[in-house]
């Protein structure tokens, strides 16, 4: 966060906050930082609540969604036939427009939480699986004959060796599948639910509150950022001999 | 020259055949030969004559069409990673791990417990010169001293048998004469049987007790040599009159067998 | 591809089928809400007869293309300039991978507010939508030109536009085929959105609608056939890519 960095994010508020306040934009369209953080202060209870609630969706759609994906992927990695036959068929699933399949999920789920969930699952699982696939099938091949020689099982060819040979790629694919999911949660909320932050958002937009809704975004790419800020920890810690190893070269 | 040590190796009328129907390629055709316990053994052959495959063999990693393999007298099917260790010319060291943990990795598998792995594995670490590594990540040592884990990393066990697939085929020359002379030297403070492949009849010669000699495609063993060379050896007594004797006696070996254009199969002197 | 995967893709697909036809006719499912294909597929045929789903579908599609048609040039000069000019790309580049890096549905909120509820608004959702992405893949097109090629050729006395067909047209297709397909598939994804969301017609409020209302037959066909129609989108412009792809090998410098 150098100086200059500052400087200017100072001065982009400034101006922003000032556009409002000598009117040059309309209440309707933009609120002001200062507004911004009146209306946290004014209902922070409820938006606590609420995103408690979207946090556990996105939780527990995560766990989900990155247990099958990479199960899936380290399958069709592993065994030749079923990820040539798999491989394109998820690539082009991948493709498919996933907000078309909410409505058919909440009538199948109920507006609660589980048709979130599994929309958010499904969003997620495709990069996942994707490019676990390619990270296992991409492995050099000499890794899995040391793995027999020194007499490993499979479980533990998979989790000591397969995995973590693959992780860069692996978490790569879970970065993108985390953002789809969080999204997901929040477009979903946003669409039709009992709660939740894309609740909160579609509610203050229908009754025009500006302030609100720039709260409400803010806060869900907050989520977004986070949650992708906690990968690329993950990913650096996890890849850090790969890129060391490219720099040797 | 060698008295009744017990065999440790012995191989019964190998064979592999690839592709069954169309066109079968016979990779080995009726390998026989004994290893004694303890002694240096090096295999020799042109590339692409199937000692990968018979080393592969060996270690229980592929099973052989016919023919079979005793190993401290029981026949072999699948690894057996107590009795044996394998090296390949590829380290394939775990590059997120550091040098001592992946020294560790064979004890981790079998479930050695965490203090016991620690201690031996720094034990081999020191035995292949290379005690004050242990911190660092593969990709920060050389290719020599790779091997040189790589050596340890298959010691860990404490194997019987190390089974060595060109470990130092990618190294340069000086490298891999340095690595011979400890090779050696491991040897000779281990006792292992030690069953080594190359492509170099110098290496060969310079390394082994006894050296088979393999031919190209179909692999069958064309000549035992044993070249009752006396040890301790440094490199110099490649000059000696009995190396070259030897030398050129493995050369005809390989020269009579080579009715084709050695074109695939180089064997380098 | 191997026609024994295929054979296998094929028969997943048709044993899926099959056992969701036979399910329901076993009571195994509830009808109302998984319909058997047989249900969904007359489903189908209705609606395609039906003048005002038809109505609703060229709605979504001419807001779909007009994004595209108006996105995707203006796309690809910003991100070819991007790529020309360092300067520009350097202070753009990190702007445009940050709103990259968040899927922009999330901004659908701020677009009503500032534009309402009518076409405009989704036009402009679909455009930033198709924009980025292509912006983003023509940049990285044109860094990737050879230009030692472009020199070499320069120095053989080649004009400008000889130059741009020769070297810089087959260097850059594929990538840019890559990015107008992602595009394609993000502006599909930005405009049904838009449509659930805010807007009186269109294949995405008809599908909301269909859901609230329990219409499953009517929704499973609808959601079907978007999703075949998007899968087939997506596979003609890979094709797309590969083709292109064979030019660029085959400029390649020898």
């Amino acid at each position: 966060m150098t100086l200059r960095r500052a400087v200017v994010i100072i001065v982009i508020l400034g101006c922003w906050e000032a556009a409002r306040r000598f009117n040059l934009v309309g209440p309707l369209l933009l609120a002001s930082p200062s507004e911004i953080v009146l209306a946290l202060i004014g209902s922070w209870s409820d938006y606590l609540g609420a995103l408690r609630f979207t946090v556990s969706e996105i939780a527990l759609a995560v766990v989900i969604a990155w247990m099958f994906g990479i199960g899936t992927g380290v399958l069709a990695g592993m065994i030749p036939f079923f990820g040539a036959t798999a491989g394109p068929l998820l690539s082009s699933l991948f493709a498919i427009p996933l907000i078309t399949w909410y409505p058919l999920f909440m009538v199948w789920f109920g507006i609660g939480i589980k048709s979130k969930i599994a929309y958010a699952v499904v969003s997620g699982f495709f990069p996942i699986a994707i490019n676990t696939m390619i990270g296992v099938r991409g492995l050099d091949p000499r890794y899995m004959l040391f793995g027999r020689a020194i007499g490993c099982s499979r479980p533990q060819m998979v989790l000591r060796i397969l995995i973590p040979m693959a992780m860069p790629t692996i978490v790569s694919g879970l970065r993108i599948g985390t953002a789809l999911i969080v999204i997901g949660v929040i477009v979903a909320e946003m669409l039709a639910s009992l709660g939740g932050l894309g609740y909160l958002i579609s509610y203050y937009r229908s009754i025009y509150e500006t302030a609100h809704v720039y709260l409400g975004i803010l806060l869900a790419l907050g989520c977004a950022l986070v949650a992708n800020w906690c990968l690329s920890r993950i990913e650096r810690r996890v890849t850090r001999w790969r890129e060391l190893q490219i720099a040797e070269r | 020259m060698t008295s009744a040590r017990p065999l440790v190796i012995e191989a019964r009328r190998l064979e592999k055949v690839y592709g069954v129907g169309r066109a079968p390629i016979v990779a080995l055709q009726d390998i026989s030969f004994v290893v004694q316990e303890g002694s240096f053994v090096c295999l020799v052959g042109p590339s692409g004559c199937g000692k990968s495959t018979l080393l592969q063999i060996l270690a229980g990693l592929v099973p052989s069409t016919s023919g079979e393999i005793l190993i401290e007298g029981a026949v072999m099917r699948k690894p057996a990673p107590d009795k044996i260790s394998v090296m390949f010319q590829d380290a394939t060291l775990l590059p997120w791990k550091r040098v001592i943990e992946n020294i560790e990795f064979p004890l981790e598998i079998r479930g050695r417990k965490a203090a016991e792995r620690r201690e031996r594995a720094a034990a081999m670490l020191s035995l292949v010169g290379l005690a004050e590594f242990g911190e660092r990540y593969p990709h920060e040592l050389s290719g020599g001293m790779r091997q040189r884990v790589s050596i340890a990393r298959a010691l860990a066990p404490d194997p019987r048998i190390l089974l060595m697939d060109e470990p130092f085929g990618a190294l340069d020359e000086q490298t891999r004469i340095k690595m011979g002379h400890e090779l050696l030297r491991i040897w000779s403070q281990t006792g292992k049987t030690i069953f080594f492949i190359t492509h170099s009849l110098t290496e060969a010669l310079f390394l082994s007790d006894v050296v088979l000699v393999m031919s190209h495609r179909p692999g069958r063993i064309v000549g035992v040599i044993d070249s009752g060379l006396p040890r301790p050896r440094t490199y110099d007594i490649i000059g000696s009159a009995e190396f070259g004797a030897a030398r050129n006696r493995i050369w005809q070996l390989i020269s009579l067998d080579d009715d084709e254009v050695a074109g695939e199969g180089m064997v380098s002197l | 591809m191997k026609p024994r995967v295929l054979v296998a893709q094929m028969s997943f697909v048709l044993l899926l089928i099959g056992a969701w036809e036979f399910g329901d006719r076993v009571g195994a499912f509830d009808r109302t809400m998984l319909p058997p294909p047989s249900e969904v597929a007359g489903a189908l045929r209705t609606l395609l007869q039906s003048s005002e789903f038809l109505a609703d579908a060229s709605n979504t599609i001419v807001r779909v293309m007009a994004a595209f048609a108006i996105g995707a040039p203006i796309a690809l000069a910003i991100g070819f300039m991007m790529g020309e000019n360092i300067d520009l790309g350097r202070s753009l580049s990190p702007v445009f991978n940050l709103v990259l890096s968040v899927p922009q549905s999330i901004f659908l909120p701020i677009f009503v507010l500032l534009f309402g509820l009518g076409f405009t608004e989704k036009l402009i959702f679909g455009i930033t939508h198709v924009f980025f992405v292509v912006a983003v893949n023509a940049m990285a097109a044109a860094r990737g030109v050879p230009h030692g090629q472009i020199e070499l050729a320069r120095s053989f006395g080649a004009n400008k536009l000889r130059i741009y067909r020769s070297i810089y047209l087959p260097a850059m297709a594929p990538q840019i085929v890559t990015g107008l397909r992602l595009g394609l598939i993000f502006d599909i994804i930005g405009i049904l959105l838009a449509e659930m969301y805010a807007s009186r017609d269109g294949l995405g409020v008809l599908l909301l609608r269909w859901g609230e209302s329990y219409d499953v037959d009517k929704l499973m066909a609808a959601t079907v056939l978007i999703s075949l129609a998007t899968i087939l989108i997506n596979e003609i412009m890979r094709i797309l890519e590969s083709r292109v792809g064979r030019w660029q090998q085959a400029a390649e410098p020898r």
